[in-house]
């Protein structure tokens, strides 16, 4: 019943032209995944705007991840209306072998790179607070099963499409 | 308004800004709109607190600072008592500027946390006034907004980065509420400014292209070299940084040599990549290209317009590409030629291979204390590979390459061009920064989405060491420097899958392995000998077999003259090289720059190896003229200049200048020439006459006189029979030879013969040669032939024990009989003999004016004489011989001796008249050929023309006197016996005599030679039959 709620919910919001835009920044700042997940029309200078703003706020996100043990970082950053969300992961690396450590109390440090998160940022203009933890969550456990491949080199671009559909549909249902 | 918002001044001219005229009139106005008497009172503290307020910025400006603080506390009072928050916040921020210039140059904590906590009120009541005030013409936004700025000013430092942020992230908001674009210009300047001095380059980065995007908005040329400047600002946070501003790339450079030196990390490769925001470089490179051709910077346009074609045309469209490529284009029509940009465009240049020199002057180390001093040098050639290389793995990988002064060199590089457009390079060269190398440009086209592989050359001028960093390019005309390792890295990266193209890969360029820039060292000038065949270069086409000479011609094409030159073999089929004139070589030394030496070798074309397979194609399409470039031999000159150069006979005695080798390889192409189909061996009998006087004896007795040394036995080839010999035992070998060839060939046959040896206590010391030479054959194209071979004169003097050897005593001990003695004669024994006579024929052939060469009959003659090579080369152990007996004189008619020379000249012919119904005295010649006495009983028989025995039986025609049958005689070793008999003929006619004997206790010896089966069979010699001729009347 609650899944059709939120179903519902998803829908009406669907009604207001919202803006969003995902990305998942490697811990070399690399942006390894982008998706526009908004529902507001897709214009280019737009998402270029967009990215543009999430780059920036890797300096600040840079700074705060140090500051707090949570995962979730809300409204980091804004520009305009736009605001910056940001889920940091923790990843712990093992030499030979990448292991992704899902549970958030372990932070655990590289030797060779300080900055050891992997960076889910959203700019979106909603407020769903909520919403946009639930769908850091999920995507969060997508990129696990993404790491946990061995054909996967950590830090490389997400080219499955399995993962892109997966992504979208969680927007369209959180966002 | 405009200039109430002047972000950029310093604190203190900040500080001391008055109100400008029309604000003070506006709050004037609002002064004097009030009515009522407490409204009057109010105004008039409120104009009191104003004038405080003034009056303390007049202080502040004279510079007393205690002054305009107690002036500012009283209009702080004044204005808060009459809500004047505008005023309020306008004296706070006066007061904390006295405050700050009374204690100037201190910074203690509590007086940041004052000046923090009295902004925040100022900042506060600036943005109550504006509540307040709404009615107001006049904005409090850009006081508010100024305000927040200056305390972040104040506060920007790292360990305050939250709280900074926090303040410029409410003055960016700020900006949308600012109406006049210039005045959020300016704001988002010093918004950047504090973002870069707190460190944060992206956010920095981010608020200058706002910058830029705001001074784009005007239509103003100055505006667009402003904004030009800001997006060049922003360049290295996006990491797209033209390389003349950067000074990354050195960093870049260390980590890629420690990847190149460490183990390949992946992480660090990944780290390698980390400016993959491919979306915003591409947006910001654009910006710089739109501005700096608003702005009328051609060079910075072209810049932009390279870095955005080279890193990014994988994500741009193709008319996308061609609008850069006129970019470009027209940006270089407006710079100066010859104008250098840092920045490469296109096309991309990797390493394709470092040639080695070529085996014609190929450099070996010398070692000056050895006399070969090529031994052991490290091999430079190719081919040369071991998998247990003496040095580090790491070291080996890193060649050593040697160039000489004034020969030009070669490197092979690969140029692309991934784009959907004709790229025209105007010249390309390596690009040396050693200045020790002379390049030579050449200029390529390379259509859409190729690659192609070019060959650049130079020559090393002077001596030291040479770096090729990469090659310098004029393309759309500008003149770039294209370093290989950017390439390197691009490429590492695509193997990774973390850059978005390789751009060799996708014009269809096979990958590969990465080639490093070896060590080059320019040495002094060498000799270089130049190879040359005389009569042309091509392989010389021979059929199997063929002899010819061929020329060397070696120059000194070289500035030094060459003092050493030895000379050797290598490669296949070595010994088809007959003979190479080493002398000559020797003699010509020193050879001098420009001349020459001619060097003649001698080789002789190998078989063609029957599991070849092109051979066996070859059979089919004959003259198919497969020449392997494996199989030719090759002549390796190893070659040196003077130890020491005359000029610098001072220089460390270490450095001797290198040698050098020329491989000349002796091309040669065999062609299947004669062809052997089989040989057999044949038997030719036609039995003697017996006549009174006997052509001259090859030798007589013991042998000691040589007939055969008349020079007209030798000039006449012809095989001649004897009719008072026969050939009887003479043997022919018989050569079917068929000619697949488009020529005609001509055969020849020689036999070498030892002449017989002279027995001197049974030892052979004279070995005389003759040959014999027989009438050519000629072979037609596509026909056989067949060529006879006499096998004579083979025959040893003596049947002894000799040649059967070993297994001989082996019988004897194991009490085995003869008649397994021939086959366990072993293999190898015999196959000795066949050898030693094979080598004794020799079949020439020639073909044309001047191909000659020799067939190779040896396999074939030996399937055909292997099973009666005993017949050939042992003498029976008895030979007879009949003569007449006249006038007391003896006349030996010898036959079938083993020694018997048919090449006799025409002696005297004396017919045997022998008439009928006379007595004829003859006698009989037996000759023991073996070293033991052999007793026997001899007889003789005669026969008539139908073969019927005519001495005894019904119809006998002869009478006879003397004994002639069972005649017991001794014949003692290697001498011969007489014995004498008549014969009565009655009828004439024609008769044959036959001699037989029966060797009585015969020996293993004759056993094995007469291949009795059975130990019990008695050993049979029979002669020759002999005939005689009698006339008469009957």
């Amino acid at each position: 019943m609650a899944r059709i709620r939120e179903c519902n919910t998803a829908g009406q919001r669907k009604g207001m032209a919202s803006t969003a835009c995902f990305i998942i920044v490697s811990r070399n700042d690399i942006p390894i995944y982008e998706a526009e997940v908004g529902s507001a029309l897709k214009k280019e200078e737009a998402a270029h705007q967009h990215q543009f703003i999430l780059h920036a706020a890797l300096d600040i996100v840079q700074d705060l991840a140090w500051t707090t043990s949570a995962m979730f970082l809300k409204t980091v950053d804004k520009f305009n209306d736009l605001v910056v969300s940001v889920y940091v992961t923790a990843v712990k690396k093992i030499y030979g072998h990448i292991h992704c450590c899902f549970i958030v109390f372990i932070l655990l440090f590289s030797l060779t790179n300080h900055i050891i998160h992997t960076r889910l940022m959203l700019l979106h203009d909603s407020r769903n607070e909520d919403g946009i933890k639930s769908f850091f969550q999920e995507v969060h456990e997508l990129y696990i099963k993404i790491l946990l491949n061995p054909l996967y080199l950590p830090g490389s671009r997400i080219t499955s499409s399995h993962f892109d559909t997966k992504v979208r549909a969680l927007a369209r249902k959180y966002l | 308004m405009g200039s109430s918002c002047r972000i950029g001044w310093n604190d203190f001219e900040d500080t001391f800004r008055l109100p400008s005229q029309s604000q003070l009139r506006g709050a004037y106005r609002i002064v004097l709109g009030y009515q009522s008497f407490s409204t009057v009172l109010k105004a008039k503290k409120r104009r009191l607190g104003r004038a405080q307020k003034t009056i303390g910025d007049y202080c502040l400006l004279a510079g007393s600072p205690v002054d305009a603080n107690a002036h500012y506390s009283t209009a702080i009072e004044l204005a808060r008592l009459t809500g004047d928050y505008f005023w309020y916040a306008g004296a706070l921020e006066g007061s904390v500027c006295a405050l700050l210039m009374d204690r100037m140059g201190q910074k203690d904590p509590v007086l940041e946390e004052e000046v923090k906590y009295r902004y925040n009120t100022v900042i506060l009541h600036y943005r109550k006034s504006c509540m307040q005030d709404n009615a107001q013409r006049v904005s409090t936004l850009t006081f508010e907004l100024e305000a927040t700025l200056k305390l972040a000013r104040f506060l920007c430092r790292q360990d305050l980065a939250k709280e900074v942020v926090e303040l410029l992230m409410t003055a960016a908001d700020g900006a949308n509420s600012l109406i006049d674009a210039s005045d959020r210009l300016i704001l988002y300047v010093e918004i950047a400014r504090l973002f870069g001095t707190l460190g944060y380059q992206r956010k920095a980065a981010f608020f200058s292209r706002q910058v830029a995007q705001l001074y784009l908005q005007q239509d103003d040329c100055l505006a667009a070299i402003s904004a030009m400047q800001v997006l060049a600002m922003t360049t290295r946070a996006y990491h797209v940084e033209s390389r003349a501003t950067s000074s990354k790339s050195k960093s870049n450079e260390i980590r890629l040599n420690h990847i190149d030196s460490g183990k390949k990390e992946l992480q660090s490769v990944v780290f390698l990549f980390e400016s993959q925001w491919s979306t915003l470089q591409m947006v910001v490179l654009k910006e710089i290209l739109l501005s700096s051709i608003r702005a009328g910077d051609p060079l910075a346009a072209w810049s932009a317009a390279a870095r955005l074609l080279r890193s990014y045309y994988p994500l741009i469209t193709p008319a996308g590409q061609s609008g850069l490529a006129s970019a470009l284009a027209n940006s270089a029509e407006r710079l100066p030629s010859g104008t250098r940009c840092a920045d490469p465009a296109l096309p991309f240049i990797r390493l394709h291979s470092f040639p080695l020199h070529p085996s014609q002057m190929d450099i070996v180390k010398r070692n000056p204390g050895r006399e070969e001093w090529w031994v052991g040098a490290a091999p430079s050639g190719p081919f040369i590979y071991t998998p247990f290389s003496k040095g580090e793995p790491n070291d080996s990988s890193k060649q050593e390459v040697i160039w000489i002064i004034g020969e030009p060199v070669q490197v092979l590089v690969e140029l692309a061009n991934p784009c959907g457009f004709d790229l025209m390079v105007n010249s390309i060269y390596l690009s040396v920064h050693s200045g020790n190398f002379d390049a030579f440009p050449i200029s390529v086209s390379l259509p859409p989405n190729s690659a192609k592989v070019i060959t650049l050359s130079g020559i090393p001028i002077s001596v030291g060491p040479v770096t090729i960093p990469g090659c310098i390019i004029h393309c759309f005309g500008v003149i770039t420097e294209h370093l290989f390792r950017d390439v390197d890295n691009l490429l590492l990266g695509a193997a990774q899958g973390l850059v978005l193209s390789d751009p060799f890969r996708c014009c269809g360029s096979p990958t590969l392995r990465n080639v490093s820039v070896p060590n080059i060292s320019v040495v002094p000038p060498l000799p270089l000998l130049v190879s040359h065949v005389v009569g042309g270069d091509g392989a010389a086409i021979l059929y199997e077999g063929e002899i010819r000479d061929v020329w060397i011609r070696l120059a000194n094409a070289g500035s030094v003259p060459v003092e050493q030159a030895h000379i050797s073999l290598s490669g296949k089929n070595q010994d088809s090289v007959i003979s190479v004139a080493y002398e000559t070589m020797k003699s010509a030394l020193p050879i001098k720059p420009g001349e020459e030496v001619t060097l003649p070798v001698t080789i002789k074309a190998w078989q063609l190896g029957l599991v070849d397979p092109d051979n066996a194609a070859g059979k089919h399409t004959y003259g198919s003229r497969v020449s392997r470039d494996g199989s030719s031999p090759m002549l390796v000159v190893h070659y040196a200049g003077p130890l020491a150069l005359p000029g610098k006979a001072s220089t460390n005695g270490s450095a001797v200048p290198p040698g050098r080798r020329l491989v000349v390889p002796l091309q040669i192409c065999v062609l299947q020439g004669l062809s052997s189909v089989k040989a057999r061996l044949l038997s030719m009998e036609i039995p003697a006459h017996v006549g009174e006087t006997l052509p001259k004896p090859v030798y007589v007795e013991n042998g000691s006189t040589e007939e055969l040394a008349s020079p007209g036995s030798t000039t006449d080839s012809l095989v001649k029979i004897d009719p008072y010999r026969g050939s009887w035992g003479l043997r022919l070998l018989e050569l079917e030879l068929s000619n697949p060839t488009d020529v005609v060939f001509e055969i020849s046959v020689s036999v070498q013969v030892e002449s017989p040896r002279k027995e001197n206590n049974l030892t052979f010391i004279d070995h005389d040669v003759a040959e014999f030479g027989y009438p050519k054959t000629r072979i037609d194209r596509d026909y056989s032939s067949r060529v006879l071979i006499p096998l004579e004169h083979f025959k040893l003097p003596v049947l002894d024990g000799s040649f059967f050897s070993k297994d001989f005593q082996v019988d004897e001990a194991f009490n085995t009989r003869s008649s397994s003695f021939s086959e366990k004669n072993t293999k190898a024994e015999l196959n000795a003999s066949i050898k030693n006579l094979i080598s004794k024929i020799k079949v020439r052939w020639q073909s044309g004016r001047n191909s000659s060469g020799e067939l190779n009959i040896k396999e074939a003659i030996q399937a055909a004489l292997q099973t009666s090579v005993m017949d050939i080369l042992l003498p029976d152990p008895l030979t007879f011989g009949f003569m007449l007996v006249r006038n007391g004189s003896v006349a030996a008619a010898q036959i079938g001796s083993p020694k018997e020379s048919t090449l006799q000249p025409n002696l005297p012919g004396s017919k045997g008249s022998i008439l009928a119904h006379d007595m004829t005295p003859m006698e009989i010649l037996v000759r023991n050929n073996t070293r033991e006495m052999i007793r026997m009983s001899l007889s003789i028989t005669c026969r008539d023309v139908a073969g019927e025995n005519c001495i005894e039986g019904d119809k006998a025609t002869v009478l006879w006197a003397g004994v002639l049958s069972g005649i017991s005689v001794e014949v003692p070793p290697l001498e011969e016996i007489k014995h004498w008999f008549s014969l009565y003929f009655l009828v004439p006619g024609e008769y044959t005599l036959l001699a037989a004997a029966v060797i009585d206790d015969p020996n293993e010896i004759l056993k094995a030679r007469a291949k009795t089966n059975s130990p019990d069979e008695p050993v049979f010699c029979r002669g020759p039959p002999f005939d005689l001729l009698v006339v008469g009347t009957t």
